[in-house]
Formats: C-alpha cells, sequence, structure tokens
C-alpha cells in the first residue's frame, strides 16, 4: 500500500445564508467526511466529483499540506507522529495543483537547484538528475528562461519537474490537465502512464471523464465530502448499466438525491 | 533547522526579492537618486528665495515725515551695511499709500506722528506679502540703527561714554566642544531618524513581497509541498528580509555620506578639512552594529504585520501603522530631554535612535550599548517565534485570520462560548493600557481614591465588555466555578509564606535599588490620608483583588490556556500582571504573586482562591500601613525601619516552610478539574 487514508475527516466553518434568522452566522461543516481511500503500487486512482465536493480539500490532507481534522493518513506503511515526521513524509509525494504555481522571477533550471538541496540532493546526484529531468520532458529550449515569460504548457512542464526532482513514490495531481491543449496534456497523461509503469502510486483528480476512464486503474467518486463509489471504471459502469464513466457518474449522483451531476 | 534548507530557501527569496522591479525601484532608486535630489532641491529652493530676497530692491514709500530729505539720506548711508537696495517713491502729490501698498506698487511705507513728547515711526506693511514683510523687516533695521545713532549721539553731547553707559557689564560665549561634538551633536540629531526610516522603507517592501506577494502570486501552496518546517520557512523570509533591510540602509548611509560631503565642500564652504574624521570611526562602527540589529527587528515587525495579509494592498495596509510608530519613535533620538535609561533602553525603536544619538555625542556606555541590542534582539525573537506559531498551512491556505481579533468580525457571526485569542489579548490590553494612562491617571488627578476605584472598574467593563462581544461564556472564561475549600485551605497556607517570602525579597530589591525605591506607593499612600479604613479597604484591597483576577487570572489566562502549554500559560499570565503595574521594582515584588494566582487559577480552575489571597494581599498592605508605628514597636527584628538580617532570615524560613506545606497540601487529595 502506498497511501492510503482512514477515516478522514475536515471540518471547515462557512457562513450560512438562507433562513433569516440564522443568515450571517457562522456554522461547521465537514467538508471531507470519513473518507477511506488507498492506492497501490503502480495504480493510478482517480478521484472525481462535482464542484465542491471535497476533492481538492482531500488531496490536500493526503499531500501532507493540511492536518485532518480526524482520522489519518498513511504513507508507504507509516503513520505521521509528530509535525517533524510529517515534513519528512513530504519527501515521498510530489504534489501538483492549479495552485501550485511556480516562482516566476527564477528560470527553471535555478529552481531545480534549489529544490534538489531543499531535497537533499547531493551536488552530483542533483547535477545529473536536473539534466536527465530536463531532457525528458523536453525543456532544453527554456531550461535558462525565467518561469513567467513560459507558455502555460511549458509552465506545467516545469511544473511537473518540480515534482520529479526527488524522485517521490507517490504522485498528487489536482486536475493537472486543466485549460492545457491535447498536446500539452497528452505529455502528462503519458507522464503518468509511465510512472505507473515504474511502480509508482498516482493519485489524481479530474473533470474530464474520458481521460479518467482510459486512464484510471480505478475511481474514487466523492459526493459533498463522502465517498459514493470506488472500483474499477468497468465495475463501476456494469453496475450502472452505462457504457461510459461519465453516465455512470451522472447514474451514482442521482441515486443520492441531486441533480448537480451536470457540472461534473 | 536544517542549515542547508534555510540557506536554499533563504537564496530562493533573495533571488525572487531582488529581480522584483519593485523592490530595485524601492532600494535603489529613491536612495541614491531621489533622496539626493530631494535635499539638493531643497537646498537651492531655499537659497534661491534668500538670494531673491537681498538682491531685489525693494520699493519704499515715505508719507508726512518731518524731514523726508534727511531720512531718505540715512537710508542710503546705512543700507550697505545691511546689503539692502531701495526704491523710494516720493510722489510730488499727496496720494494713497495703503492703496498703493495694496496694488503692489510699493512694498512698505513709513509714517510719522508724535507720542509722549517724541517723533513715532510707523511701518506700514502687508504681512500677508511676502516682499512687504521683507521690506518692513529692512525698514525696521535701518529704523533700529537710526534710534541708536540718535541716543548715541545724545549720551555724548552730554559729556559721557555711550558705550560704557550702555553696557556696564561684558560677556561672550566660549565653546569647549571640539569640532567634531559639535559636528556629532547636529548628526546625532538627524541621523537616528533618518537611518530608521530608510531601514523601515527597505524592510516594509520585501516583507510585503515575501508573504503576501508570494499568496498573491500562488506559490505558497508550492512552498508548502515541500519537506520544510515552518521555522526554517520563517527564518529564510526573515533572513532574506533582513538582508535587503541592511542592505537598502547600507545604500541610504552611502547617499547620505556622499551628499554630506557634497553639501559640505561645495555649498556651505566649511570642509571637512578641520575635523578629524578618524573620531567618528568608533561611532560608525557601533552605528553599523545597530543598524543590522535594528534591520532585523524591522524586518521580524514588518513580516509579523504581513504573514496575515491576503493581498498585497491588505499588507500595504497593515504595514502603515507600523511606518507610523517607527516614524515617532525615530524622533526620539530629536528629543534633547530624552536621555538613555535602562527604561529607555527597553522601548523598541526609540532606544536605537537614542543610541546611534548618543554615540555621535560621543557618551555611550558599553552596558547602554549591549542593553539595546539584547533588546532589540529579545524583540526579533520574539516576533519570529510569535510568526512561525501564526504561520500555520490554514493560515496560508485559506487566509484564515480567526487567530487575529475577534472584536473586527460583527457579534452575529460569532459562535456561543468562544474563548479569546491571542489578537485579542493584545487589542484588550492595548485599551486597557490607553484607558489606564489617560482616562485613568487624570480620575486619579481629580478625584484621588474614588478615581483609583473608577479606574479599575472601568477595567473591568472593558473586559466583560469584549467578553460580552465576542459571545465567551462568563462562568468557563473567568473560571467562576466554585473552588475545593480544600484547595483554599492549602492555597492560604501557600500565600502567607509566599507573602513573608515577598516582604524579604521585597527589602533585598529595595536595598539592592535604592534609586528606585517605593515612590509609587508613597504617591499612592498620601492619597490614603484621612480616608476611613472601610474606605480604604473596599478601594485598595477589594476592588484590585475582583478586578485584576477577573481580568488576569480570567480573561487573559483563558486565552493564554488555549494557546500555549500550561507552564508558559502561567508564566506569562503572571508576568503580564507584574508588567501591567508598570514599575521595574514592582515587577520584580509582585512577580512571584502573579505566578502563584495564576497556578493556583489554573491548577483548580476556579478565580476565587486567587480572588481571596489577593485581597488578603493588598488587606494586609492596607492594615501594616495604617498600623505601622504599632507593628515596628511590637516587632522591631523583623518590622522596624532598620531591618535585621537575623529577622530577615527568620521571616524567610518561616514562609517557605509555609510555601512547602502549602503546595504538598494542595497536590495531596483529588485535584481540581484542571480547566
Amino acid at each position: 500500500m502506498k497511501i492510503e487514508a482512514q477515516g478522514l475527516c475536515k471540518v471547515f466553518s462557512r457562513i450560512v445564508d438562507g433562513e433569516k434568522k440564522k443568515s450571517g452566522r457562522k456554522e461547521d461543516f465537514f467538508a471531507v467526511d470519513h473518507v477511506d481511500l488507498c492506492a497501490k503500487e503502480g495504480e493510478i486512482l482517480g478521484v472525481l466529483g462535482p464542484n465542491g465536493a471535497g476533492k481538492t480539500t482531500l488531496l490536500r490532507m493526503l499531500g501532507m499540506l493540511l492536518s485532518p481534522t480526524e482520522g489519518s493518513v498513511r504513507l508507504l506503511d507509516e503513520k505521521a507522529g509528530t509535525i517533524d515526521d510529517l515534513v519528512q513524509m513530504k519527501r515521498s509525494i510530489g504534489y501538483l495543483s492549479e495552485n501550485t504555481k511556480l516562482y516566476g522571477r527564477l528560470s527553471v533550471r535555478e529552481l531545480l537547484h534549489i529544490l534538489g538541496r531543499i531535497y537533499d540532493l547531493t551536488e552530483e546526484d542533483e547535477e545529473a538528475r536536473i539534466a536527465q529531468i530536463i531532457s525528458v520532458l523536453g525543456m532544453e529550449g527554456f531550461a535558462d528562461n525565467r518561469i513567467e515569460r513560459l507558455s502555460t504548457g511549458q509552465t506545467q512542464r516545469a511544473n511537473i519537474a518540480r515534482c520529479l526532482i526527488h524522485s517521490p513514490e507517490v504522485y498528487i495531481f489536482d486536475e493537472p490537465t486543466l485549460g492545457l491543449d491535447i498536446l500539452s496534456s497528452e505529455a502528462i497523461v503519458d507522464f503518468m502512464k509511465k510512472e505507473k509503469g515504474r511502480g509508482k502510486s498516482v493519485l489524481y483528480s479530474t473533470h474530464y471523464m474520458e481521460e479518467a476512464q482510459y486512464l484510471c486503474d480505478r475511481v474514487v467518486m466523492l459526493y459533498q465530502g463522502r465517498v459514493i463509489a470506488d472500483d474499477t471504471p468497468a465495475v463501476l459502469m456494469g453496475q450502472t448499466g452505462s457504457d461510459n464513466l461519465r453516465e455512470c457518474f451522472r447514474v451514482l449522483m442521482s441515486k443520492c438525491g441531486s441533480g448537480e451531476g451536470q457540472d461534473a | 533547522m536544517r542549515k542547508q534548507v534555510i540557506r536554499s530557501l533563504y537564496r530562493k527569496e533573495l533571488l525572487d526579492i531582488l529581480r522584483g522591479k519593485k523592490t530595485i525601484l524601492m532600494m535603489i532608486v529613491i536612495p541614491l537618486i531621489l533622496y539626493p535630489l530631494i535635499f539638493v532641491g531643497s537646498m537651492l529652493l531655499a537659497s534661491s528665495v534668500l538670494t531673491a530676497s537681498t538682491s531685489r530692491s525693494y520699493r519704499v514709500g515715505f508719507e508726512g515725515l518731518s524731514d523726508t530729505d534727511a531720512m531718505e539720506a540715512f537710508f542710503e548711508s546705512h543700507k550697505e551695511a545691511h546689503h539692502y537696495s531701495f526704491i523710494y517713491y516720493r510722489p510730488d502729490t499727496p496720494e494713497d499709500h495703503e492703496k498703493l501698498l495694496r496694488d503692489k506698487k510699493i512694498d512698505a511705507y513709513l509714517t510719522e506722528s508724535v507720542s509722549e513728547n517724541r517723533p513715532s515711526y510707523h511701518i506700514v506693511y502687508l504681512a500677508s506679502e511676502t516682499e512687504s514683510k521683507t521690506a518692513a523687516d529692512m525698514l525696521r533695521d535701518i529704523l533700529m540703527d537710526y534710534r541708536d545713532e540718535l541716543r548715541d549721539r545724545a549720551i555724548a553731547e552730554a559729556g559721557l561714554d555711550a558705550e560704557e553707559l550702555l553696557n556696564p557689564i561684558l560677556f561672550e560665549y566660549e565653546d569647549k566642544s571640539t569640532r567634531e561634538e559639535s559636528a556629532g551633536y547636529f548628526v546625532g540629531m538627524i541621523i537616528p531618524f533618518l537611518l530608521i526610516t530608510s531601514i523601515l522603507m527597505g524592510a516594509v517592501y520585501p516583507a510585503i513581497d515575501t508573504t503576501a506577494g508570494e499568496k498573491e502570486r500562488g506559490t505558497l501552496e508550492t512552498l508548502l509541498t515541500l519537506p520544510v518546517k515552518n521555522l526554517e520557512l520563517i527564518i529564510a523570509k526573515f533572513l532574506a528580509t533582513s538582508t535587503v533591510a541592511v542592505s537598502a540602509a547600507l545604500l541610504n548611509i552611502l547617499s547620505m555620506l556622499l551628499l554630506g560631503i557634497f553639501m559640505a565642500d561645495s555649498m556651505l564652504n566649511i570642509g571637512s578639512s578641520g575635523m578629524d574624521l578618524a573620531s567618528f570611526i568608533p561611532a560608525a562602527f557601533i552605528t553599523l552594529l545597530c543598524v543590522m540589529v535594528f534591520a532585523m527587528f524591522a524586518a521580524a515587525v514588518c513580516l509579523t504585520a504581513c504573514i496575515f495579509a491576503r493581498s498585497f494592498k491588505e499588507a500595504q495596509n497593515m504595514t502603515t501603522p507600523v511606518l507610523l510608530v517607527f516614524m515617532i519613535g525615530g524622533m526620539a533620538g530629536m528629543i534633547p530631554q530624552l536621555k538613555l535609561t535602562p527604561v529607555t533602553a527597553l522601548i523598541p525603536v526609540a532606544n536605537v535612535s537614542l543610541l546611534i544619538g548618543e554615540i555621535f555625542r560621543f557618551h555611550f556606555e558599553i552596558s547602554q550599548i549591549l542593553m539595546v541590542l539584547v533588546s532589540n534582539l529579545a524583540y526579533t525573537g520574539i516576533a519570529v517565534v510569535l510568526m512561525t506559531r501564526f504561520f500555520s498551512s490554514e493560515n496560508i491556505l485559506f487566509g484564515d485570520a480567526s487567530s487575529g481579533m475577534k472584536l473586527l468580525e460583527s457579534r452575529k457571526d460569532m459562535k456561543k462560548g468562544q474563548i479569546p485569542g491571542i489578537g485579542d489579548v493584545v487589542l484588550l490590553f492595548s485599551m486597557l493600557l490607553l484607558v489606564m494612562l489617560f482616562a485613568g491617571s487624570s480620575a486619579v488627578l481629580h478625584f484621588g481614591l474614588f478615581g483609583v476605584a473608577l479606574q479599575q472598574l472601568l477595567m473591568l467593563g472593558l473586559t466583560l465588555f469584549y467578553a460580552w462581544y465576542i459571545r465567551s461564556d462568563g462562568r468557563k472564561l473567568f473560571k467562576l466555578k466554585a473552588p475545593r475549600p480544600a484547595a483554599v485551605g492549602a492555597g492560604l497556607l501557600c500565600w502567607l509564606g509566599l507573602y513573608l517570602i515577598c516582604q524579604v525579597w521585597g527589602t533585598f530589591i529595595t536595598e539592592l535599588f535604592p534609586s528606585i525605591s517605593m515612590e509609587n506607593t508613597e504617591a499612592l499612600v498620601s492619597l490614603w490620608k484621612g480616608q476611613s479604613i472601610w474606605f480604604l479597604i473596599l478601594v485598595i484591597a477589594l476592588l484590585p483583588a475582583v478586578c485584576e483576577e477577573l481580568i488576569f487570572r480570567g480573561f487573559l489566562l483563558a486565552a493564554l490556556e488555549k494557546r500555549f502549554r500550561p507552564a508558559a500559560a502561567v508564566i506569562l499570565c503572571g508576568s503580564f500582571f507584574a508588567l501591567y503595574h508598570m514599575s521595574l521594582l514592582q515587577f520584580l515584588v509582585l512577580l512571584p504573586l502573579g505566578l502563584f494566582f495564576s497556578y493556583i487559577a489554573w491548577k483548580e480552575g476556579s478565580i476565587w482562591p486567587g480572588v481571596i489571597f489577593h485581597f488578603l494581599n493588598n488587606l494586609s498592605a492596607v492594615l501594616l500601613q495604617e498600623n505601622r508605628k504599632a507593628i515596628a514597636d511590637s516587632l522591631p527584628s523583623v518590622a522596624g525601619d532598620v531591618p535585621t538580617v537575623y529577622g530577615q532570615l527568620l521571616l524567610l524560613f518561616t514562609g517557605i516552610v509555609l510555601f512547602a506545606g502549602g503546595t504538598v497540601l494542595l497536590h495531596i487529595g483529588k485535584a481540581g478539574k484542571k480547566a
């Protein structure tokens, strides 16, 4: 088991609107509500769900960016006890989301060097690793340009390079293909498949159902912070009698008494 | 902490800051180009105004003088001495001089009348017109010459020596200070302010850039994915900000230095030739050290101010008050009466300003320098530690300022039964301080002891209002739970012991620091005279016991307990209580008591034991004061005016035995519910 969530919860407070008397008051709610999931070696696990289902919060807890209100995360069969453990465990994770922007004023190479130092790579390892990453991701042309001058696709490749530098065991990608053109998102999908082939686990959330159907070994469907389905795409489609994941998702959601499936 | 991680993060921060165009603008363009421009520009402007005022010819009119020709001749013969130049306006036919004045045909005019048997001259001018005012001043100067000349002539005619008669004694100044000292005096007034503002300017921008700027650019979440501890992150940011602040300060100093040399050489023609510049080297060296330490302090303060900000704009708003406070503190060096003392050495900003001033005046002591440097380092350390606590990922990701001030939220948004946060404590205590300093002290001044009572009630009222506003549960917040009787008994023993120990401790401290003896107490005691004992007990013993305990062991302790470990909360609460009495002596004497009250309130989860012991403590002070003579007579060895070592040791020993016994009893049996 590469990464595992056990009864993971996160409580946030929000301002209530609606009823007059309570309007404007703050109340607590579960953004993530007792979620169990696990990703095995060489597996791509898709985390799907409508906006506000708690995907990002869940992935942030798995990536040790947020501390859970309840429950725990086991990474490579270890559980974080102290804050120092938590910091150490981040070494085995490559985390990417649309919020992990890069330092625009640095060049890709400078950024990778700084990160290499933080991840405790030796100088020689670092040089070799950076050269390798730059050639694998085809970044020779722009590795010394400032990141703020790169195109969206180039920036996303730089961002992947950032996740790769310390060769983590687990990748957590929050909507990595959002807003990218076909070529750039294909590059990312290929990357995930390649890493899966090397025995790494990939946790990945997306709104693109076709992409998930073709890429994921298993999918976890989240709705209002809870897991409503956790199986291979084929089994789920069989259970709901639909021939694609999009349809399957809609059926599962309507079972939970909601018509919000459209925005998935 | 891992050095390598901090070094990498530091490198990243510096690269990031230094490649921002705005930073470079703030750091280089302003000190190296703008300041000199402003200085030289204003100098040129001032000198051009000055030359214009003396090079111009002023038109003056004479009206109704007894001898206009003689007056004009006198003017002509004396104008050279003043470098004045006049054009006389003497119309053949009489004209309306006031109208001419208003039409700016003439700048001022002179009329003559007779009063008290003497000619009386009137200088008529328009104070609202610069030229007219200058002309009027010139007329006055010449008329004064005229008066002196007439006077001297009259005295000479009487056969006397005018010079001797008018100046029966002679005196002159003799300045023994060296040129270096006079220059240092002047430099010491101005340099601290300029340095402090420039360091701050250098710190503000990078502080905003590395906190709110990162948040706005979306790179903070990236930073959080790295295996880096909060402390390492903050220290790297802090070091980078300090570096930029120091460099900015150095650039500023360089710029000022060049400007100073340029002005001295070319404009004022004094030159620095006669001055032994080498004598400034130690001063410059210590100043440099101060600049470094102060830059770190400024960086820490700016970062703390910016860390909650969600955007650049918000961060700028947060740093504005910091800028103001720093500037006011920086002016401390310009106030001649303000000297560096053990107390002022602890006031942030002002201490550096004063120290640099004193250094340039060549009277500094090593102990003072150390005190200023150490206090600045301590404040910096506190700020860094606070930041690491505030800088949690929840705050960063959601800009959640819930550890900030609840008073800023609307009351209906609040959850019931809240415990105040550290921000609330800071806010409430700043308000309490204001109440105490202004409302309180004026109340005491006007109403005497009633004022003391009023001050206490005002402070309690404010605290209760705050607690009500944030919808906290009063019973829980103020620990109104009834205490265990056994705990009160055991606590009583402890307090009695501590009371005796504190008496000895107080005597010891008074012996140690005779200079800061009981001034405060004496002022208070003078208010006591002629009051009934019951009234004294009410105002001096009962009210403070209730009010101060509710404020410190209630509100403050609850907030601290929520944030810190119990030991830290008790120590902080006790120290705040002692600090609040605002004198070093009182602080040292009251610290043990404050710690004890806080400890028992925490341990028993009840405020009442503290209230009782606080009351007893103050009561004993009242009764002692009222019956001092009788007690001193009956127990001369312990309570007499000259305490004996034997008596003190006896008191100390009894105190320790009682305290130890009480402590043991307090821990025997079931402990009260810990809050």
